[in-house]
């Protein structure tokens, strides 16, 4: 009973300190959107290349997939910080002298964690209530089969995301921005997984479990439907099947109980992640020299270091205080300096490997042929450096530097064009060889579609970094972008210009323009926190 | 050189007045700030230091508007705020050729500067370890560094001796002493010695007003005579705290010695003590409680 009673109070506050922060208004307004984005087509779900009529059932599954799928990838980097924020704000020193089990401090920010997305749920399964009477194509309202599939099929999966958010933030190489890019591909990977198994025990975001009961019913009634089952996003060409009868889910005690296990798995691999949890003990860390340690982006906390530190600094008393005062001029350098101080900041702490990544790729975009070497060449040596991108923007935040460099001089001027050209300083070297190889081949426009590409992904980063304050909503975009764009060339999204298609100048200018705009609005919002409030 | 502080006022979000009409002049010197928690110094170290705003008033760096111009002042300013972070990755050496630069020092300035900065704070050995091991001491003289890269004209420190051992905050004091003579020198803390130590004017604030502006002696002056040693039964030192202003106690075989800042004698034997500066400022409180907080501030001199 005591530890229930931890369990609801840790809880409690983490929800309450959450939905206080103004970055819950964004977790709204982007609930807001996703909602609009269905509710107007933008977003549907299709059987091959029609949609059924609205009715209670239909809109039920649709919405609740829409959320399962776009909220489980979103919902994971916004709830990846509850036990980073104890650690930042060193509430978990207290935390950590307390009688509290690790268990029990787990399954309280799992239970946090799940209330924020269920938060989420909750909005869109009202959306979806009032997106019933307003589409009006069907006015037989059944709230079980409209709502069951938002608690069956979606609660199930968010547990799975509040639960993995949790273990990606117990192990050390998974915190922080290389996690959020894995989470990516781990979610690429749950979506797959059970079209790939054909099992439905192998179904965390319940797809299957809705593609196994709709496509009976469409088979025999479509005419010429065999197979396909997708959500679609920006295409509204899907024709309305209006034969097509489906009365929702049919939920059997079996369905149920394997929607309930992930339930289960939520809880397994929170307790997984208790078991893993340094339970903010900084004598965790690797044994390795502080060198070492530092270069992998490691710190120790100052309580740990400090008897190392201090006893291998001699005590001196006699040095005399002398400063020799700074003649007229001094303060006037270049530009070029300190470009290479963000330079030097920004590549700071990669290993030999990173580098080393990094150059195979540009000599593979040299020694490839063009369309390899402008396509997934390009693609791959434009998402290696995606960490450095991140910072661009957040690392005063991250580390606690504002106050130092915001009472500096010109920083506007000087500091923020030099941040934001380092970023472009490091997409031109990874990217160098298929520029020259696209100059080399007289190909104009991929010459600046590809130069619209070395623009545009800092200008990105650094206006998401700035307005946000962290590198996760570039690190997570970026990565969604990257893959539906260059990587599975989606036109529109192909901000490399990867392929000579006949719209690739109109695009290479969008991305242009989106860089100027990102840029401006990023020196905006900089103007604007140098001003204070 | 002059800096002038004209009815500045700081209002933050929820109604909670942090300053409310703080004026106040400074040339060449160092100005102890003191004051309770949340008395509203870090919110006006953050205004002269240009990372926040006044919410009225204004406040003029030799005669320009730092709301206006910020960078006429943050040409020349050095600042060690209360809490600041580092970049873990870089080495000290690092972390201030950076910060040379952002500044704009030029690469041979900044070598021979930050050479002699690490001198001075002692961190030659550690120059090239890795910021992320440093101790809490050791991080502050990287702040106390960085804040002195620039040669500032204005130098604000908030409690800058914070996690400091005694020898370094000797060195430091020593170090504020140095360099207040041709610049400002802000020094915001809670640690009474290290203001008398150094400061040459002191500044009192308390719920957002400044309460006492003088020198030193001027505020010594105040309580001249007014410091009492009285020896009571510990029975009795409960009693005694309700009636009078007792700035410290300590127990002996005849009794405790209190000692005591009263206009009066608090009691038959007592007897008249050297003031300090914690007497001074302990009394100057206490009147501004007393008086609602709203009296008016009584300049020393």
């Amino acid at each position: 009973m005591k530890s229930l009673r931890v369990i609801y109070g840790i809880a409690r506050a983490d929800f309450l300190e959450r939905v206080r922060r103004n970055s819950y208004l964004v977790t709204l307004l982007f609930t807001v959107y996703l909602g609009y984005a269905a509710g107007t087509g933008r977003i549907s779900l299709r059987l091959g290349d029609y949609r059924g009529m609205y009715t209670s059932a239909w809109i039920g599954i649709m919405i609740s997939l829409v959320t399962t799928t776009f909220v489980s990838l979103v919902g994971f980097y916004i709830v990846k910080n509850a036990v980073d924020r104890d650690r930042q704000t060193g509430v978990g020193q207290i935390l950590s002298a307390t009688p509290l089990t690790k268990a029990s401090y787990f399954l309280g920010k799992f239970l946090s964690n799940f209330a924020v997305l269920s938060s989420v749920v909750l909005l869109l399964a009202v959306g979806a209530v009032a997106m019933q009477f307003l589409a009006a194509e069907d006015r037989a309202f059944h709230p079980g089969a409209l709502l069951l599939p938002f608690f069956l099929l979606t609660l199930p999966a968010m547990a799975v995301t509040a639960a993995m958010a949790l273990l990606f933030e117990t192990f050390r190489f998974l915190r922080g921005g290389f996690g959020n890019v894995v989470w990516f591909f781990t979610w690429t990977f749950g979506l797959a997984l059970s079209a790939i198994t054909k099992l439905p025990q192998l179904d965390p975001f319940g797809i299957w479990t809705a593609y196994k009961s709709m496509a009976p019913a469409a088979r025999a009634t479509i005419p010429g439907y065999v197979d396909g089952f997708s959500l679609t996003v920006a295409d509204k060409s899907a024709k309305i099947a209006t034969n097509f009868h489906w009365n929702g889910v049919d939920w059997t005690a079996e369905a149920v109980l394997l929607r309930l296990a992930w339930v289960a798995m939520a809880v397994a691999l929170t307790l997984i992640g208790a078991y893993f949890f340094d339970r903010f003990d900084p004598a965790e860390l690797p044994a390795q020299s502080g060198a070492k340690r530092s270069a992998k982006g490691f710190t120790v906390a100052p309580e740990a270091a400090s008897a190392l530190a201090t006893t291998s600094v001699p005590p001196r008393t006699a040095v005399p205080i002398q400063l020799s005062p700074l003649i007229g001029g001094a303060q006037h350098s270049g530009a070029l300096r300190i470009l290479i101080a963000e330079i030097k900041l920004a590549l700071k702490g990669y290993r030999w490997w990173w580098y080393a990544v990094a150059g195979g790729l540009v000599i593979a975009q040299f020694a490839s042929p063009l369309e390899a070497s402008r396509g997934p060449l390009l693609a791959a040596a434009w998402i290696w450096p995606i960490l450095i991108w991140s910072t661009l923007g957040t690392r005063e935040s991250r580390f606690g530097t504002q106050q130092l460099l915001f009472s500096c001089a010109r920083i506007l001027s000087r500091q923020f064009p030099a941040a934001w050209m380092a970023g472009v300083v490091v997409a031109l070297l990874t990217g160098i060889g298929a520029g020259v190889r696209l100059a080399l081949a007289g190909q104009r426009i991929g010459l600046i579609a590809w130069a619209a590409g070395v623009l545009f992904i800092p200008s990105l980063a650094l206006a998401l970094g700035v307005w946000s304050g962290t590198s996760k909503f570039f690190e997570g975009f970026y990565v969604a972008l990257w893959y539906v764009g260059p990587l599975n060339r989606v036109a529109g999204l192909d901000f490399t210009g990867s392929a000579p298609t006949p719209q690739a100048a109109r695009y290479a200018l969008i991305y242009l323009s989106l860089a100027a705009i990102l840029l401006i609005a990023a020196f905006f919002r900089r103007a604007r926190q140098l001003r204070g409030t | 050189m002059k800096l002038v502080i004209e009815n500045v006022s700081k209002t933050y979000r929820g109604k909670v007045e942090a300053l409310r009409n703080f004026s106040l002049e400074l040339g060449p010197g160092v100005l102890g700030l003191l004051g309770p928690n949340g008395a509203g110094k870090s919110t006006l170290m953050r205004i002269l230091a240009t990372i926040t705003q006044p919410s009225a008033g204004r406040v003029l760096w030799n005669g320009t508007d730092i709301k206006q111009n910020p960078d006429a002042l943050r040409t020349v300013l050095g600042y060690l705020p209360q809490d600041f972070g580092i970049y873990p990755n870089l080495s000290a050496t690092e972390f201030l050729e950076y910060l040379a630069a952002v500044k704009g020092l030029d690469a041979a300035t900044a070598r021979n500067r930050i050479s002699e900065l690490l001198e001075l704070v002692n961190l030659v050995d550690a120059a090239r370890r890795p910021l992320g091991g440093f101790s809490g001491g050791m991080r502050q003289r990287v702040g106390i560094a960085q804040a002195l890269l620039n040669d500032p004209k204005l130098l604000i420190v908030d409690e800058p001796t914070a996690g400091l051992d005694p020898e370094e905050r000797v060195r430091f004091r020593n170090l504020l002493s140095e360099l207040s003579g041709e610049r400002i020198v802000i020094l915001s803390t809670h640690i009474v010695s290290d203001v008398e130590a150094v400061a040459t004017d002191i500044a009192l604030v308390a719920q957002g007003q400044l309460v006492v502006h003088g020198a030193p002696e001027d505020l010594l002056a105040r309580v001249n005579g007014k410091v009492w040693e009285v020896v009571v039964p510990s029975s009795e030192l409960v009693a005694l705290r309700q009636r009078f202003l007792v700035s410290n106690t300590a127990h002996r075989n005849d009794g405790v010695h209190a000692r005591v800042v009263s206009d009066s004698a608090p009691g038959p034997g007592a007897r008249t003590l050297e003031p300090s500066l914690e007497d001074a400022y302990l009394a100057a409180l206490a009147t501004h409680r007393s008086s609602g907080g709203a009296a008016a501030a009584g300049a020393a001199r």
